[in-house]
């Protein structure tokens, strides 16, 4: 299943290289990197048209992408879900993808030993962390980001440094308990620690896998998507991923949490009829 | 075979769980009690959340105490005047225990509070099972013949005010202790997700003096309702009552009493009640351990909150 979808989705990718190579710039969600931003023109780049060869001023490149699947649909059967992401740009340049989760506040808690029993005794509160942060890139990414990248916030420590506590404490305690956050969400695969490989075909089609785990928050993800060159982001691209239950799941979670009071209820009664039914029966065995 | 459990927010093996209930079901079949104080931490050691493992326990419970009273009440075993004393506690003990697990829960307390609660009881109880039984072993091969003494202790407690009668337990004693043992079931119950047949079962035999014949059924009454409190509150107030994850206990659950039932039949009540013992011991010195034992990560996360 899994692989005549990532095939599915080459070829889209394939046809949209052939059919972007006759008419290039013909993409709404091209945004220019914020630093280069030119007079801003309606209706896409004025020198489309204009030969390959002949040296222009500098416009925003094409950046083009598409997502395998629209959204992640937590079924019942769900174990965490790889989407493909693909899509061409207009070379030279590498491709840096980053994956953020929504933003809320996080509270990290830490054991310490009290009379030799292990509690959580410290707290501390972080607003604005992302429930998932991946990144995906062609080329290693310190070398991509030896100068400064425009302002823009792409690895993990940049984006968590920028995570604001909830309550004032001295900078070295505060880091520790930053590094606890990434320790636990690490070892719950929301914030993986290997940069993902971008594939770069022919020069300037690409594809990468992003994977997701089964422990995943819900709401709407954001993949971004950056063109660089010399180290410098000459195109960012952003999508929104909705990830949320669906079917049965999406109706039970639903309920719970809009009638908490009825499903209460149904869910005593769910337990008496099997309880009553399932004892009956199995005496009569 | 993987599940995804919707109020857990993971996936967890089918079977796994299937085979979770069946063994508290064993439990419950072979001893009389709810096998929750079993199927509780291992939940929360397979990775369930501890709010979610102890709300979706408690409405395991409510079926497997309706089917086990189902035969209780058939047979009359059930003194419905102890019962009702004892769920007038119960209902005020586990709807104060779901209010104290919410707050222990907001304060980042609630695991540790969960497995100190898990240590000393299940070890005083173990303790307490396995010297009775080793007792009444040595008794009965020094004195085969031993007349039956009184027909239960009287206590001090006993004499406090608001006497009651209790014809079928053949009890004259003050309905403050029912009231007072219900009540402390009630809060185990909300916070540890039990129905507390484990403790129950016991005080009624030691410390009430309830002749054996009516304790189970009775038991089950007062679980069966303290669960259903539990449950409803849990999930009115937490939402944290996952239907798919209770299902799964409650199936395996009816397949293993019956098992437990047969296999109780064939051994004897004395070796019944010291493999209880140990088995108990074993839990508590497990959940000590985890206690004492230096984590392999200082840091968890409390839960998440989507500012507006």
């Amino acid at each position: 299943m899994r692989r005549a979808g990532t095939l599915a989705a080459l070829g889209v990718a394939l046809s949209l290289f052939v059919s972007a190579a006759g008419a290039l710039a013909q993409s709404p969600r091209v945004e220019p990197a914020p630093a280069t931003r030119p007079a801003p023109t309606i209706g896409g780049p004025p020198d489309a048209m204009a030969p390959p060869s002949v040296p222009t001023e500098p416009t925003t490149p094409d950046l083009i992408v598409d997502l395998s699947l629209a959204r992640v649909s937590i079924t019942s059967a769900f174990q965490g879900e790889s989407i493909l992401m693909f899509g061409m740009f207009d070379p030279p340049g590498e491709i840096v993808v980053v994956v953020a989760g929504p933003a809320a506040r996080e509270t990290v808690m830490r054991k310490q030993r009290f009379l030799g029993i292990w509690l959580n005794t410290g707290r501390q509160s972080f607003d604005d962390v992302p429930a998932y942060y991946a990144i995906a890139a062609s080329q290693p990414l310190q070398r991509l980001l030896a100068r400064s990248a425009g302002g823009e916030i792409l690895s993990l420590e940049d984006r968590l440094a920028s995570v604001k506590p909830a309550t004032p404490r001295d900078a070295a305690d505060l880091a520790r308990f930053r590094a606890g956050l990434v320790e636990v969400k690490r070892r719950e695969g929301l914030y993986p620690a290997a940069i993902g490989q971008v594939t770069v075909q022919a020069g300037r089609l690409f594809r990468v896998d992003l994977p997701f785990p089964s422990r995943l928050p819900e709401g709407v993800y954001e993949v971004r998507v950056y063109l660089l060159r010399e180290g410098k982001i000459v195109a960012a691209v952003s999508r929104p991923l909705p990830v949320g239950k669906v079917g049965f799941s999406a109706q039970l979670a639903g309920w719970a949490s809009h009638d908490g009071t009825l499903y209460g209820l149904g869910a005593i009664l769910m337990a008496l009829l099997v309880g009553w039914i399932g004892g009956s029966v199995m005496r009569r065995l | 075979m993987e599940i995804y459990l919707p109020i857990a927010e993971l996936s967890m093996n089918v079977f796994l769980l299937l085979g979770l209930g069946a063994a508290a079901g064993l439990l419950s079949g072979m001893f009389g009690v709810g096998g929750g104080f079993l199927a509780t931490p291992l939940l929360i050691f397979v990775g369930i959340p501890p709010a979610v493992a102890v709300a979706s326990q408690a409405n395991q419970v409510v079926a497997n105490s309706i089917s086990s009273l189902q035969v209780q009440w058939r047979r009359g075993n059930v003194d419905l005047r102890m019962g009702l004393v004892l769920l007038a506690g119960g209902m005020l003990g586990s709807s104060g225990g779901v209010w104290l697990f919410t707050y222990l829960k907001r304060i980042g307390q609630i695991d540790f509070v969960i497995a100190v609660l898990y240590v000393v009881m299940l070890s005083t109880i173990g303790l307490l099972m396995l010297f009775e039984s080793l007792r009444s072993y040595f008794r009965r091969r020094r004195n085969p013949e031993a007349p039956r003494g009184k027909l239960h202790t009287h206590y001090m407690v006993h004499r406090l005010p608001l006497k009651l009668r209790f014809y079928k337990s053949k009890l004259y004693i003050s309905a403050l202790l029912p009231l007072g043992l219900g009540f402390l079931i009630g809060i185990l119950s909300a916070i540890l997700g039990v129905g507390g047949g484990f403790v129950l079962v016991p005080a009624m035999i030691y410390l009430l003096g309830m002749p054996t014949a009516v304790v189970i059924g009775t038991s089950n009454f007062q679980i069966l309702f303290v669960a259903a409190n539990v449950t409803f509150l849990q999930a009115a107030t937490n939402g944290t009552v996952d239907v798919v994850l209770a299902l799964l206990l409650i199936l395996g659950g009816v397949v293993g009493a019956p098992i437990g039932a047969r296999i109780a039949a064939k051994l004897p009540g004395l070796a019944l009640r010291a493999l209880m013992s140990i088995l108990i011991l074993a839990v508590a010195a497990e959940l000590l351990t985890e206690l004492l034992r230096t984590p392999s990560s200082l840091y968890s996360l409390g839960s998440r909150e989507v500012l507006r």
